[in-house]
């Protein structure tokens, strides 16, 4: 008997088994009825008595099956909806089996299968516990409440016919104590449906662990406050994943997406006003130290209870959840998102909706870094195309797919790919029909169905004993494993349209399953589930990860862990499919290349992809550099001109709701409201030409776009407009000082007497004291508040200071040859020194002036070069 | 006698990159060498005591930068230098043949009252290389040229030459530290003093 707990889980396992595997048979062929199955809805009984009849306490007189008490609880539990008497009429009798006609109990079931109500009726019965337990011994399949739901899926999943569904049963069930965590919610369904109910109570059990830990947390923080506002029982799960995103998107990175206007970056002005220890450092630093954490998780706890105010009842739960899962999606993209992972590990569900790949782990690059492409539009248009030849493994795994292309393009993609699958999946089918064509005998003898179930079943027993003792061995020893499996439990096999399939041992070839699906088989997976797990996926795979085979959930994804079952010979070639992006979609012929660009059609053969598509009415915006204010728009004119789409995603808008559209004062162009949520910018073109800091509404792409430029030294503001200096003598003065600085830097940092002014100059951004023209959209942001001037009056001073007073700087100073005044000049002396462009001499001005500006040290270099 | 004051003589190493100035100021200022090329960059200078004559004074000695790239630093220093030392490698003739434009440039930006007796001493540096570039005739003869300019061949690693070298220049300088002090009357104070080294040098720079 000590054996016990092991032997029911052996038999737990061995009926759920059976069950799903029966299941699987119906749902494979996906005909719109199921029971058209030959001897389906007998099996599918058969398989459902076993686990209503497995330890059934009650022992019933006459024929009545044992489980008839159980069913009846169904009077008194849902006394409207249900008879539990069977109204056996006549036609029903007729095809009902024979020996099941007395048996009132397998009656119902029966009729319960077929009208497909069993699983309602079950979950009535299931949910009254002491109802399970009056009936059925403690060990019995149906007091497990996990097999008893995973009864329920696949009982579902038969009533719906809907073969996906099997895959939510929890795979931990099938597998002999291996660490069961590892397993839960590794899987999520591979599209942008929201998260399926049977994972939420999973969810909550976790949240309410956690909602515990934070308050433990506090009450060690802060004992007053806990008893202040923690009173009364909380309702943990109701805020806690949105105020995760508020608490730590406000609070961590300064800036929310959404929210339409933020100033001027708070983050960028943070920096700006602390001179010059650089607040990323600072935050780095802070990040480990428990205090910092500590302090957040307070925050978090206070931000919780007023949440709670508002929310006040659990009900509301579940509507606060999928509408934040939708909006911390798009709103969410904060860098710092790691540590928001990390105290609230359940956060990550809510970002990582399906199918997206997790760009916000990546440092984000500037506008310098990557020109731009980082910022995507809501769509280009873009599927990669196979190349002639190219194997579907292959051309799933090239980069084009790992390319990182816009949001609409992924989703759509999701299409695409999931068509091609299938019809992939049609031809392999179709090739193997024909092979089998020829060996397929009529079995349609129930006997001899029987029969063959039998023999499976007892190689399955025999099997699952083998694996049982020698796990470990197994997994060497393929030769065993191949020459059982081809013959016996391939779930492939079970579907009643190939039964020879799985006698016939010599056409191992035609479906090959290599081991490692074997191996998922043995421990209970069926290809329908191992196929989406890879088993790389099942172990190590972490999410997101940004390697060749992108992201499992994309569409890519999905796609090659369903055909990683298959082997290579069998899976047509990628080009000999249907993509379903048509040329019309998504025209491969370039779309004209702006002219400054030198690129020869020739060059073109050896580019890989452009990235720039569209179609013919449209093309996706690009991330381009703006110097110019556009006129004032006139809408209809130029709604008309972008052929009433959305500059944005292409969306076509009927004229009379053109003026539905907004206006993107960066790109010139009119968006939808999907890609324009009326977020302020400063305009470089009109800071550029007008000295205009206004805030103008852009559209979310260029919002972005400036976002990421906002740093970058990308505009000479005194050649793009000679007349700027005329509208800001704070502009003027900070060209002076930047110049000014850009010499003495020379001095300064070459001098080993001045090494604490090095340091601060060490902490400016490089290129204001090299490139003393080039100016960022912050700089131009701060000269105007005087800020800039203020920093760079202090640089400029200190470093006068310095080299007035150092031997050396001023023994690198500069002696007027003209005028051969033993005075020292130094290049910074704007007023009244000159200096010669190409050898970098100096002279004093008027001194310069007389010689007509010619160089006396240029003309020596020239005549020693020609001597 | 007693109360002579502490002379500073200031001199200047020019040359070519790379022909070993640094070097030869570290081995005769630190009796240190290193292998490792590193670019001076603008101008610095070390500064050392030493006995000329029975008189201590202090050289300052500048190490330049030959390289072109370190132009945008002036050359304020090569005014008030008492002694110009010209450096080239006796294994790269190029770094000879542009002995003359350094020396032209220094006359220029120093701007000596008397550039034609301003004291220059040229040092054939590397003479531990093989092969030679530059014999040492070729560079005697320069030196001729350029009014009598002493010439001493010199290898900053092996130590060879460095110290007698350099105490023809600190000679030198004096030697044209006093004559100009005498020439222009600009400190009365120190006609005696200077008066009297200017005999003493002038005897032993004959020498030479």
């Amino acid at each position: 008997m000590t054996d016990l707990t092991v032997d029911y889980t052996g038999k737990y396992k061995q009926l759920l088994l059976d069950l799903k595997c029966t299941v699987e048979g119906l749902l494979v062929a996906q005909v719109t009825n199921v029971w058209s199955i030959y001897g389906g809805l007998n099996r599918l009984y058969n398989a459902t008595e076993k686990v209503f009849k497995h330890g059934c306490k009650a022992v019933s007189e006459d024929t009545t099956s044992d489980y008839w008490k159980f069913i009846q609880g169904l009077e008194w539990l849902q006394p409207n909806n249900v008879k539990t008497s069977p109204i056996i009429d006549c036609e029903y009798k007729s095809h009902i089996p024979q020996h099941l006609k007395s048996d009132k109990a397998a009656v119902w079931l029966y009729r319960s299968i077929e009208n497909h109500s069993l699983s309602q009726k079950l979950s009535w019965l299931l949910s009254d516990k002491k109802h399970v337990e009056s009936c059925y011994q403690q060990q019995a399949f149906l007091c497990q409440e996990k097999y008893a739901e995973a009864v329920l899926i696949c009982l579902r999943s038969v009533e719906r016919n809907h073969p996906s569904l099997i895959s939510e049963i929890n795979p931990c069930l099938f597998l002999s104590k291996i660490n069961e965590q590892k397993y839960q919610k590794s899987h999520r369904r591979c599209s942008s449906f929201p998260d399926s109910h049977f994972k939420s109570i999973q969810e909550m059990k976790h949240h309410t662990k956690m909602i515990h830990q934070l308050e433990e947390n506090v009450r060690a923080i802060d004992k007053d406050l806990r008893k202040q506002k923690f009173t009364g029982k909380m309702k943990p799960w109701n805020s806690m994943p949105n105020l995760s995103v508020n608490a730590n998107s406000k609070k961590m990175t300064n800036q929310s997406r959404t929210t339409p206007s933020t100033p001027i970056h708070p983050r960028y002005l943070g920096k700006s006003k602390t001179q010059f220890p650089p607040l990323k450092a600072s935050m780095k630093k802070a990040r480990p130290t428990t205090s910092f954490i500590k302090k957040k998780v307070r925050h978090v706890i206070i931000n919780n209870c007023d949440i709670i105010e508002h929310t006040p009842s659990e009900s509301a739960w579940t509507d606060t959840l999928s509408n934040t899962s939708v909006k911390s999606c798009s709103e969410h993209k904060s860098p710092l998102k790691l540590n928001t992972s990390r105290s609230v590990p359940e956060y990550s569900f809510l970002t990582a909706l399906a199918g997206q790949k997790d760009y916000r782990k990546q440092p984000k690059k500037t506008f310098i870094e990557d020109g731009g492409m980082s910022v995507l539009p809501m769509a280009t248009g873009y599927f990669p195309r196979p190349t002639k030849g190219q194997t579907l493994t292959a051309f799933l795994t090239s980069s084009q797919f790992a390319r990182s292309n816009a949001e609409l393009d992924r989703e759509n993609a999701h299409f695409s790919v999931s068509e091609a699958m299938i019809s992939a999946m049609e031809q392999i089918r179709c090739k193997r029909d024909f092979n089998f064509a020829d060996d397929q005998v009529e079995e349609s003898d129930e006997e001899i169905m029987n029969l063959k179930q039998r023999i499976r079943l007892r190689r399955r027993q025999k099997l699952e004993e083998r694996h049982r003792k020698m796990w470990a061995p197994s997994l060497s020893d393929k030769k065993a494993d191949t020459t059982t499996t081809e013959a016996s439990v391939s779930p492939l096999s079970t579907s009643p349209e190939t039964p020879s399939h799985s006698i016939s041992s010599d056409d191992v070839d035609d479906i090959e399953i290599d081991e490692a699906a074997n191996l998922a088989d043995l421990s209970g997976l069926s290809v329908s589930m191992a196929s989406l797990y890879a088993e790389s996926d099942l172990f190590k795979k972490p999410r997101g990860a940004p390697d060749g085979a992108s992201d499992i959930l994309s569409a890519e994804g999905v796609a090659l862990s369903l055909i990683s079952r298959f082997n290579e010979k069998q899976l047509p070639r990628a080009s000999d499919l249907e993509w379903l992006v048509s040329e019309e979609d998504a025209p491969q012929a370039l779309l004209p290349l702006p002219k400054s660009l030198p690129i020869s059609p020739d060059d073109y053969e050896d580019c890989p992809v452009t990235p720039l598509r569209g179609t013919q009415e449209w093309a996706p915006p690009r991330p381009q550099i703006i110097f110019t204010p556009h006129p004032r728009p006139r809408r209809m004119q130029l709604m008309a001109k972008q052929n009433y789409r959305c500059a944005g995603c292409g969306m076509r808008v009927a004229p009379q709701y053109a003026s539905r559209f907004r206006y993107c004062d960066y790109l010139g162009r009119y968006f939808c409201t999907g890609c324009h949520t009326n977020q302020l910018a400063v305009i470089p073109g009109r800071v550029l030409q007008k000295w205009d800091f206004t805030r103008y509404p852009v559209s979310n792409f260029s919002y972005r776009l400036l976002e990421q430029m906002f740093v970058d030294p990308l505009f000479r503001i005194f050649e793009l407009n000679k007349n700027i200096s005329k509208r800001s003598k704070n502009l003027v003065l900070s060209r002076k000082y930047r110049l000014g600085l850009h010499y003495m830097k020379d001095f300064v940092m070459t001098c080993r007497f001045a090494e604490t002014i090095q340091d601060y100059l060490e902490n400016e951004t490089p290129y204001l004291l090299n490139d003393p023209e080039v100016y960022s959209m912050l700089d131009l942001v701060n000269v105007r508040s005087g800020q800039m001037n203020n920093r760079l009056k202090c640089l400029v001073e200190m470093c006068c200071r310095h080299t007035s007073e150092c031997e050396l700087c001023l023994a690198r100073g500069f002696i007027c040859e003209v005028c051969d005044d033993s005075h020292i000049i130094f290049p910074w002396q704007l007023r009244n020194v000159t200096r010669c462009s190409k050898c970098k001499t100096c002279f004093h001005t008027k001194c310069w002036k007389s010689r007509n500006e010619s160089c006396p040290k240029c003309i020596r270099l020239y005549n020693r070069r020609n001597s | 006698m007693a109360t002579r004051k502490k002379v500073l003589l200031k001199v200047i190493i020019l040359g070519d990159s790379g022909v070993g100035k640094t070097s030869l100021m570290n081995q005769y200022v630190n009796k240190k060498f290193s292998n490792q090329y590193k670019a001076t960059i603008g101008a610095d200078f070390l500064t050392k005591e030493v006995i000329v004559d029975d008189r201590i004074v202090t050289l300052q000695i500048w190490d330049t930068a030959g390289q072109e790239r370190f132009q945008s630093l002036g050359v304020a220093f090569y005014r008030g230098a008492d002694c110009c030392v010209l450096v080239f490698d006796v294994t790269a003739p190029n770094t000879f043949k542009s002995l003359d434009s350094w020396r032209d440039e220094f006359l220029i930006q120093a701007s000596p009252r008397e550039p034609a007796d301003f004291p220059f001493v040229l040092l054939g540096n590397k003479v531990d290389l093989e092969p030679r570039a530059i014999s040492t005739k070729r560079a005697q003869q320069w030196c001729q040229s350029k009014n009598n300019i002493p010439y001493f061949e010199t290898s900053a690693k092996e130590a060879l030459n460095v110290e007698q070298a350099f105490q023809s220049i600190a000679r030198n300088a004096l030697t044209q530290q006093s004559q100009s002090v005498d020439l222009y009357n600009e400190f009365p104070d120190q006609i005696k003093l200077t008066n009297t080294t200017n005999r003493n040098s002038n005897g032993d720079s004959c020498a030479c």
